[in-house]
């Protein structure tokens, strides 16, 4: 399978629109961005049809809106296809969840849920990872807006 | 008794408290043939409870933080706590981050600070041996002077 036939069938099975934009950065890296609700069925294409392997996903807070990224990798030819999602609600961001397809995903999802705020729907195991178990509800550390709740945090050397 | 111990052979028991593992890497070094702390009688103990010091590594974040707590208050006393690394004398570069808030001394008494990112293995035998000099005067390696 040549990186031709993975764009190709990747355009074929989503043409309403959805993929916004293809862009190839390097030879070995491509990135597409589309449509958030078609997340599920693109993961599904990827790494049933056309054997790719879910890698991670990464999301980054755009300040006015949230992008989250889903790499897959494809071995055999070496490259990394990215497709990138743009959660526009800032208040709620929402997707669905991927987990239920590919079981790797599911802790990563978890980690996101919580570092940044945004829900997996449909996630079945949705408990906090990474953050300690004090760590106030709601408050979410990689956000561009976060501040500093705890009172009792020293951020100085003590010189 | 114990102060005897520390001074002929101490038991360190090794306490990682979030680092990067590089410190780790360093003090197991020391351990090894080429540094070989055994000759100051130092051994590594498995459990707290065998401890004469500790050795904390790391920057200390939230969740490690009360663990660390929980070792110092579960060593049989007097314990020296020898804080190893700059993320563990001050978080380094850490020092913004939401889970890291307090540095290790403001959690524990700590006796010996090393500095350095990692230490190199001689700077961790000298501040144990440092460790060792103001246990037996009571006082600074420099006030001996």
């Amino acid at each position: 399978m040549t990186k031709e036939n993975i764009l190709d069938s990747i355009r074929e099975n989503f043409r309403n629109g959805h993929i916004t934009d293809v862009r190839e950065r390097t030879p070995k890296r491509i990135y597409i961005t589309v449509t958030p609700d078609i997340i599920c069925g693109l993961t599904k294409l990827v790494t049933h049809d056309l054997h790719g392997r879910f890698n991670t996903l990464s999301a980054i807070d755009m300040r006015t809106y949230f992008e989250i990224l889903y790499h897959f990798t494809f071995d055999e030819i070496n490259l990394v296809v990215t497709f990138r999602t743009k959660l526009s609600d800032r208040q709620n961001p929402r997707i669905e969840s991927i987990s239920n397809i590919i079981e790797g995903a599911n802790w990563i999802e978890r980690e996101t849920a919580e570092l940044f705020g945004i829900e997996f729907t449909g996630h079945p195991d949705m408990r906090r990872l990474l953050l300690p178990d004090e760590w106030p509800q709601g408050v979410y550390p990689l956000r561009k807006d976060y501040k500093e709740w705890d009172k009792g945090a020293i951020r100085d050397r003590g010189i | 008794m114990k102060i005897k111990t520390v001074l002929k052979s101490p038991w360190i028991f090794h306490a990682s408290s979030g680092s990067c593992n590089n410190c780790d890497i360093e003090i197991v070094d020391c351990l090894t043939p080429r540094f070989d702390v055994e000759r100051f009688g130092i051994l590594l103990a498995g459990s707290i409870r065998h401890a004469d010091v500790i050795l904390v590594t790391g920057s200390c974040n939230r969740q490690a933080a009360a663990r660390v707590k929980k070792l110092y208050e579960n060593a049989p006393k007097p314990v020296f706590v020898v804080a190893i690394g700059e993320c563990s004398l001050s978080r380094g570069m850490f020092i913004n981050s939401y889970n890291c808030p307090v540095p290790l001394d403001k959690i524990i008494p700590v006796d010996v600070y090393v500095p350095g990112c990692p230490p190199k293995p001689e700077a961790i035998i000298a501040g144990i041996l440092k460790l060792m000099e103001k246990t037996k005067t009571g006082k600074k390696p420099q006030e001996n002077k």
